[in-house]
């Protein structure tokens, strides 16, 4: 009897190391996925290539909630997520460097996060296209 | 018992030998999976193509920039890139010399003669072209080659002749797009 119940402990533990490998592996591929590193490359070339599809006077809302909640995680205001200097998107998710990738389109573009009523970000961000040396307003 | 022990022993790094398997194949994957940076030069080099094809013609008809007194207007080859609102000299210092990563080229061809071109002209790094007219058997070998794409489209003059235009754009910028 006492060697029946010793086989089902060590099976019972066996299970519980497999489960915590599993958990551990689908865990990792989940957070390699949702990186900082590969989410700002990823949210950097989207934002490229849409500003190198727009025209002056368009309003692009593009849907950036999974780089709001890594930028808060790591402590970043996500007002500071996307900067575009000249020609340049530049998308810093973490307080080590960012992503930066060219667009050819010849337009200025403002971007902002988007918030609601009470001030809170939304996950959105706006990117105002307008024609180069063409004043706000 | 004591050949028991052994067997059991033997099973316990039998397994311990899968599970380091497992979790190096998987780590393997992911870095195989998410290492390299995303190649996006297929679409940005179609954007460009399809950029360049709206500046040229509106609904079928030849922009009348494009001719003057019945002729092409070679002027037009000059301020093309400015007019069609393109910036290409983007990235200061990219690449080891700094050079431009697009580049483009638009022919225009009668019916009459589809192989000599009637207008041509282009703008930006002439190195990138050669790269379209190397065949890509092997995929990762030729990975770091620019991207292009030939775009065709039929289009009319104001004075209704008809010409077949074709569009060649390239996009360098490997390093932000391929493993180095």
């Amino acid at each position: 009897m006492k060697k029946k119940g010793t086989i089902l402990v060590e099976n019972i533990v066996f299970i519980i190391l497999n489960l915590l490998f599993l958990s551990i592996l689908v865990l990792f591929l989940m957070r390699q996925g949702s990186g900082a590193i590969v989410l700002g490359q990823t949210y950097s070339k989207q934002i490229s290539m849409v500003i190198d599809s727009a025209k002056p006077d368009m309003i692009i809302k593009m849907d950036m909630d999974k780089g709001k909640k890594l930028a808060e995680k790591n402590g970043l205001d996500f007002n500071d997520a996307v900067k575009i200097e000249g020609n340049t998107v530049i998308v810093k998710l973490s307080k080590k460097g960012g992503y930066s990738y060219s667009f050819f389109n010849n337009v200025d573009v403002s971007p902002y996060p988007a918030k609601d009523e009470k001030g809170e970000y939304t996950g959105m961000y706006v990117f105002v296209v307008r024609e180069k040396g063409v004043e706000n307003g | 018992m004591d050949n028991k022990k052994g067997t059991d022993k033997l099973l316990s790094i039998y397994w311990f030998v899968m599970l380091t398997l497992i979790a190096g194949g998987v780590f393997a994957m992911v870095y195989v999976f998410y290492g390299p940076p995303y190649d996006v030069r297929e679409i940005e080099s179609e954007i460009l193509a399809e950029r360049i094809a709206d500046c040229i013609s509106k609904q079928g008809v030849i922009n009348s920039d494009f001719f003057v007194d019945g002729k092409f207007n070679a002027a037009i080859s000059e301020s093309f890139t400015e007019r069609c609102n393109f910036n290409f000299d983007v990235e200061k210092g990219y690449g080891d010399t700094g050079e431009i990563q697009y580049f483009y080229e638009v022919e225009f061809y009668t019916l009459k003669d589809t192989v000599n071109p009637a207008f041509s002209f282009y703008d930006g790094n002439n190195n990138w072209k050669a790269d379209c007219f190397i065949k890509k058997e092997n995929n990762k070998e030729y990975a770091k080659l620019a991207k292009c794409k030939e775009k065709r489209l039929y289009a009319l003059s104001k004075e209704g002749d008809q010409y077949l235009i074709k569009i060649l754009s390239v996009i360098g910028k490997s390093e932000k797009n391929v493993k180095q």
